[in-house]
């Protein structure tokens, strides 16, 4: 075993059809890396003796403490088979389902892969994933079959059990391939369906028998593992050994001498051999006969076995010599039988060579993409091959033709971005010096050495005249020679500290086509871009220079910077990559952002984007420890979320910083990265605000018992008047229907406003038209202030109109009659959910544009006090009396507003002043203040000196005491009304195989979700389950639904809508039926109430909850203490 | 029994004293620590709850009851339990621990829930969270006082804060209308107070829409009634200016 030399790799690596990209998949702790560590051992890379303990792959600190992968990483590894040489490029991935991206991005980049099997623990969910991974990507699967020595040494397994184990093992993989199979076979049928219905030309005959023909006229045979067909290899990592059945084909064909290719054929499955005969024949169960597979190959590891667990020294020799191995002194000595073990059969049946071996012969080179494979990974969304421009379409050939040649296209595929250290990276690692760099050293010590002396002779002899200036010449020309040593023995250091703490992103990439070269230059492609695009806009044949092309969008142009060879943790230099590799590219963090496609030519396509098994759900609010340290924490999430393909990462309205990662060991990575590797800097994780909504709903016809409500005497009368009286304070009036009528502090004006429910059809209107209700605010706006009406186009007119239209059919009957007609505002922020009905007679306004609002004369003076209407109202509907949220769905109606007293002064100046409502308004201010001597005295005076009108009195601007009146009588109107919160509700997609739908059921039940629709997906046994979930709830669903199925069921959670909650926050038992069901105190959890305290709580608003539930259970601190 | 000994007095741990002077005379009477908030806020019904019992001392400590007459004189009744919720009522507390200590994490909270409503990160236009701001506010060490308002001490805070971290409070958008002939002049006096001017247009009037700090609000206000005799108006756009809607980085 020699250390592959750099050379022999970049050698290696321009031999297309000897290269296999493969990656290693499995479900976590099925030994992945232990098996990677195996086949790096087998390149000298590492130990043999540490193999499958130093899981060199997990190059991560947490990696090696928690003991799973968390990121894919990349090898490349040679393989000798006789004379011909391989190249493996070997991808570790992570088996836990919170990196599923990871797989994602490492299978894209592979042609084959390994699935690795526990022997004991079977096919787990994961292997259901990256089956169908791996699948969906096309790429070819070989099967390993993992731990056998858990069946020998845990299980206690004879081989006949273990046999039959691996065989429903085998069955169960080749069951899962089939369920994939079928469902694309079906799906196909069904697209072909839908084609033909959409050409309803082909002949009735056909479609006839057309249903049977799905299944069975395809061929699926090559997809199955089996031992015979080669692609299944038993191995124990751990231990180092593995084989694949050719391996004792080969040995016992010369033993027993039957033919190899029968032995092939017959070891694997129900065959005995009749010694007598010669003959190697059907098993029959029945009469204990044991199958070759036991008898041949089982056997004889489970005596080996055997032998060194009871430490049976002679056997141990004996089986030693007659496999005609040598084992050291050391390992037979040793008392740990586990050492012995993997001694003897890393030399009789090395793993590396039964897995290299199979991989190189059953996996694919990159030669021999599929037609299939290239088209599907050209055509983005639901876009056929067929539709893509002549230009791209020429490039599938190239594509399948993999060339090295200069003419060939380059195209790569950057499949994440990974950071590096930038120590890590070869141009600033230590090197270790050439021999002429060491003799130049040498020479130069040895002249300094001798200027030194010279200088001391020169300063010791005293001669501080014109001699004495020679060797300061000297020093001083001797110092930046010292510096220059310096400098070059700085440089292979880390660079300086700000450099070395960035960290550098390097692309994790595959060549498809040509030859990547250091400083070429070459086309980014985002994940939205579109070649149609650009050949529209760029005329064929453009001849300008690159950098001059007119921008087109999600298109960079750049060059590509450092190529490197990935070794693990370790990355290499390199010149050029031939096509076929896998490489990582450095300097296009600028240009990449988590994925892209590069390519020479600007008519590529981009690949499909990655498909994630795993969608990011977890939501957590990040926040600095220090408020300075802000720009850190957003600069650093930026990195990490390039870095990681599977984190969203959001700043919301309120100013949180939400991180949305796949899972909760997700989580914890990206937290670790931001602190240690991002951003440096402690930050602190919370719980993600949860917005509400307050709305008010009809009074209900029956109380909490399903009675009549009004039928009963009430017991508790008390209670409700006593709230009643607290939430409104005297000086308002409310009548019977809700109507509640304020006036100003300084009495000039009254206020009758009501609060009515919209239905809601009507909220959703509002909340889908926002944007065009906040353009005809402008509009009116400007419309008010008399400018000119021509920018009102004439689409923005009709979409007016129809909205305006929608809104009339839904608002119908008595109590909505014209009130379309009359909305004055939307609210909070002019284009919410809510309305401002006008009904006061004296004063029309209303939002429509056109000249139904042409704003009359009379209506013109009332402006500015409308617009303090107006105000009060978006502040009302801003923050509710509940929990101080936005109100949603509620529509005031302003019955009544009287401005008598108010005219009254206006009138008396009328003929003095001209028509100037703020003189008014100040004039009124003015007598305002004469009718009230309780006014303040500077104030009087300072507007007596100055004898002008005053807006203000002693309770501030009128156009303010307007505003706070307008928002208290919407509270209190809101108030009157039974009030309700609404939640924000997620819509959960749910898949789970049938056998955990119960637990998913039980889960969501918990959380008050609700399941909306199940169904099965055709062909498989999953189910997909449709529920609505409060997202108050949703913190930690993620992780509990999974913990609860053990991972077989996973959720998609996507905000849509606002619900309401039913029950009332303020309810306590009334009635004599409440009392009995619920007591006097209403224990039972009140949902609304629980969320309307916690967001009070949070808010620091006065919650009504005891401080001390108990006052005899306090703690009695006595005298002594 | 006039002889003060162990047996006649009622001596009680764990107390909360409410004290009333009525008549020249103190009165007493013993409640629960925690409690006594609870009832004059409304949450607690459950007079048991409150009180240890339903006699009226002179002294608690002492364990010494008022005599009957006494309270006759003072409350014109004798029931024990009437005049023991009158003394609740009105009467001045002994604040608890727990009481202060949630007096003072509300108001905390409180504050901080104004300071995040006010104020935005200048950089970003987005608003600061609350936990956030309170976890500042504990960096600077502030201490809230409770005889003064919670706006009022916000706005102190937000002075504090300025110091140590980019804050600022969220600005208004304000629209003035004011008359050509006064406009320039005006405008010259109402600078100082304009933060940005975002656009600005001579027509018949000259209109001006510009972003202003809340805090000055009223002296420009002032400011235009009374140069322009009241013919320039001003209209409040949007009471503050903040970057809307959620933002994903990409």
């Amino acid at each position: 075993m020699v250390l592959n030399s750099l050379d022999k790799m970049i050698q290696l690596q321009k031999n297309t059809a000897k290269i296999r990209n493969i990656c290693v998949l499995a479900h976590v702790d099925h030994g992945k890396t232990t098996l990677a560590d195996c086949l790096i051992s087998s390149n000298g890379i590492i130990s043999s003796r540490l193999a499958g303990k130093l899981r060199y792959m997990d190059s991560r600190e947490d990696e090696q403490i928690r003991g799973i992968t968390m990121k894919s990483s990349a090898i490349s590894l040679h393989y000798t088979k006789g004379t011909e040489e391989y190249l493996i490029n070997l991808i570790d991935s992570p088996g836990h389902v919170d990196f599923s991206s990871e797989v994602s991005t490492a299978v894209r980049i592979c042609d084959g892969c390994i699935i690795v099997v526990d022997a004991v623990e079977g096919v787990c969910p994961q292997t259901q994933a990256v089956l169908r991974q791996a699948w969906l990507e096309n790429i070819r699967p070989v099967l390993v079959i993992n731990k056998i020595d858990r069946l020998i040494v845990e299980l206690k397994f004879t081989p006949q059990e273990a046999y039959s184990h691996l065989k429903n093992i085998l069955e169960q993989i080749n069951a899962l391939t089939g369920a994939l199979f079928t469902s694309k076979v079906l799906e196909e049928r069904a697209e072909r369906e839908t084609e033909s219905q959409v050409n309803p030309s082909s002949e009735q005959g056909e479609q006839v028998y057309d249903w049977s023909a799905g299944l069975e006229d395809t061929d699926d045979s090559h997809l199955y593992f089996s031992p015979d067909q080669g692609n299944v290899v038993f191995t124990s990592a751990i231990d180092g050994w593995g084989f694949g059945i050719e391996h004792f084909a080969k040995i016992y064909s010369e033993k027993i001498g039957i033919k190899k290719e029968v032995l092939l054929k017959t070891l694997w499955g129900d065959y005995y051999i009749n010694m007598k005969a010669k003959k190697i024949m059907k098993v029959d169960q029945a009469k204990g006969k044991k199958p070759l597979f036991v008898q041949l190959i089982l056997e004889n590891i489970w005596s080996l076995y055997d032998a060194v667990l009871k430490k049976d020294k002679e056997k141990i020799d004996k089986i030693v010599t007659s496999l005609g191995l040598k084992i050291g002194a050391r390992e037979a000595r040793h008392s740990d039988p586990k050492v012995q073990i993997s001694a003897v059969c890393s030399q009789w049946l090395p793993i590396s060579q039964a897995v290299l071996a199979m991989v190189c012969q059953k996996l694919p080179s990159p030669l021999d993409i599929t037609a299939e494979r290239v088209e599907k990974l050209m055509c983005t969304g639901s876009q056929t091959f067929d539709s893509l421009p002549p230009e791209t379409q020429a490039l599938k050939a190239a594509f399948m033709k993999c060339g090295s040649e200069d003419t060939a296209p380059v195209i790569i595929f950057v499949s994440k971005m990974f950071a590096v250290d930038a120590k890590a990276l070869p141009q600033n690692k230590p090197r270790p010096l050439t021999q002429e760099e060491i003799a130049q050293r040498r020479e130069r010590a040895r002249q300094r050495h001798a200027e030194k002396l010279a200088a001391a002779q020169g300063q010791a002899p005293l001669e501080p005249t014109q001699d004495g200036s020679a060797p300061e010449t000297n020093l001083k020309g001797e110092e930046p020679r010292g510096d220059e040593e310096q400098v070059e023995s700085m440089t292979p250091k880390p660079m300086p500290q700000e450099e070395n703490n960035q960290g550098s992103f390097v692309a994790f990439a595959r060549v498809f086509s040509g030859v990547a070269r250091r400083g070429k230059k070459i086309f980014v492609l985002g994940p939205k871009y579109s070649p149609v695009e650009f050949l529209q806009r760029v005329p064929l044949g453009f001849s300008a220079p690159p950098d001059d092309l007119p921008p087109v969008p999600h298109m960079a142009y750049c060059t590509l910077g450092n190529l490197y060879l990935l070794m693990g943790r370790d990355l290499e230099d390199l010149e050029e990559v031939p096509p076929g590799n896998v490489l990582g590219i450095g300097g296009l963090q600028d240009f990449v952002l988590k994925s892209a496609t590069l390519c020479s030519l600007p008519s590529c396509p981009p690949f499909i984007p990655l498909n994630f098994e795993a969608t990011p759900i977890v939501r957590v609010a990040v926040e600095p420890k220090h408020p300075s340290e802000m720009p850190h924490l957003v600069k650093g999430m930026k990195l990490l979320n390039q870095a990681d393909p599977c984190v969203q990462i959001l700043i919301q309205e309120t100013g949180e910083h939400v991180l949305v990662t796949a899972g909760e060991v997700h989580l914890q990575r990206c937290l670790d990265d931001l602190r240690e590797r991002f951003a440096k800097i402690e930050i602190s994780v919370s719980e993600p605000i949860i917005p509400f909504r307050e709305t008010i709903t009809k009074p209900p016809k029956v109380d909490m018992v399903n009675e009549e409500i009004g039928k009963q005497q009430k017991v508790a009368v008390i209670h409700q008047t006593k709230e009643d009286q607290s939430k409104i304070p005297e000086g308002i009036q409310v009548d019977s229907d809700g109507l509640v009528t304020l006036t100003t502090p300084n009495k000039l004006a009254t206020l009758s406003v009501r609060a009515m429910p919209l239905p809601e059809e009507v909220t959703q209107i509002l909340e889908e038209n926002s944007d065009l209700i906040r353009s005809i605010e402008q509009l009116t706006s400007s419309l008010n202030e008399g400018r000119n009406t021509q920018m009102i186009h004439q689409k923005i007119q009709e979409k007016i109109w129809e909205f305006k239209g929608k809104l009339e059919q839904h608002l119908t009957g008595r109590k909505w009659r014209n009130v379309v007609d009359q909305i004055w505002s939307f609210g909070p922020r002019k284009c919410g959910p809510n309305i401002l009905v006008n009904k006061s007679e004296d004063f029309q306004n209303s939002v429509w544009p056109g000249p139904a609002s042409k704003a009359s004369k009379e209506a013109t003076k009332y402006r500015d006090l409308g617009n303090s209407i107006v105000s009060g109202f978006q502040l009302a509907t801003l923050s509710g009396p509940m929990c101080e949220e936005p109100l949603m769905g509620v529509c005031f109606v302003l019955e009544k507003w009287d401005l008598s007293k108010f005219e009254e002064q206006g009138a008396t100046d009328k003929q003095n002043q001209e028509q100037s409502d703020l003189v008014k308004e100040g004039q009124m201010g003015d007598e305002k203040q004469e009718l009230q001597d309780g006014c303040s005295e500077p104030f009087e005076k300072r507007t007596a000196q100055k004898g002008e009108a005053s807006l203000s009195d002693c309770y501030g601007p009128f156009s303010g005491q307007l505003i706070a009146t307008m928002k208290e009588a919407c509270r209190y109107a809101l108030q009157v009304k039974p009030q309700r919160l609404m939640a924000a509700m997620y819509t959960c997609d749910i898949m789970a195989t049938g056998d955990v739908l119960g637990r998913v059921y039980a889960v969501l039940s918990k959380r008050e979700g609700r399941v909306l629709q199940e169904e099965m997906k055709e062909g498989t046994d999953m189910f997909i389950i449709k529920a609505v979930l409060p997202v108050a709830e949703s913190f930690g669903f993620a992780d509990e639904i999974r913990k609860r199925t053990s991972g077989l069921a996973s959720p998609q959670l996507v905000f849509s809508h606002w619900e309401m909650i039913p029950s009332d926050p303020f309810w306590v038992p009334t009635t004599e039926e409440e009392y009995l069901h619920f007591g006097e105190k209403a224990d039972s959890e009140n949902q609304a109430r629980k969320y309307m305290n916690a967001v009070r709580k949070r808010k620091g608003l006065y919650v009504e909850e005891k401080i001390v539930e108990h006052a005899e259970k306090q703690r009695t601190l006595s005298k002594n203490k | 029994m006039s002889i003060f000994t162990p047996t006649n007095q009622i001596r009680l741990t764990n107390v909360a004293v409410v004290r009333m002077k009525r008549a020249g005379k103190r009165f007493e009477i013993a409640c629960y620590k925690n409690k006594v908030v609870g009832w004059r806020s409304g949450v607690e019904k459950d007079l048991d709850e409150v009180l240890q019992t339903h006699s009226v001392f002179v002294n608690v400590s002492k364990g010494q009851v008022a005599k009957k007459e006494d309270l006759i004189s003072a409350f014109g009744t004798d029931d024990q339990t009437e005049i023991c919720k009158q003394i609740l009522t009105k009467g001045e507390v002994q604040v608890s621990d727990k009481e202060r200590h949630t007096q003072l994490e509300q108001m905390f909270r409180d504050i901080a829930t104004i300071v995040a409503d006010k104020c935005v990160n200048p950089e970003t236009k987005r608003p600061y969270t609350v936990i956030l701001i309170e976890r500042a506010m504990k960096d600077i060490h502030y201490s809230v006082k409770t005889n003064k308002s919670t706006k009022q001490q916000a706005l102190e805070v937000i002075k504090q804060l300025k110091e140590k971290m980019k804050i600022e409070r969220a600005h208004m958008r304000l629209r003035f209308l004011l008359p050509v002939s006064e406009g320039k002049k005006l405008k010259e006096k109402l600078k100082p107070f304009i933060k940005v001017i975002e656009s600005e247009d001579y027509d018949q009037q000259l209109e001006i829409v510009c972003l202003i700090d809340p805090g000055c609000f009223r002296e420009i206000d002032e400011l235009i009634k009374k140069e322009t005799k009241g013919k320039g108006s001003l209209e409040v756009l949007n009471l503050k200016d903040v970057e809307e809607g959620d933002e994903k980085l990409e």
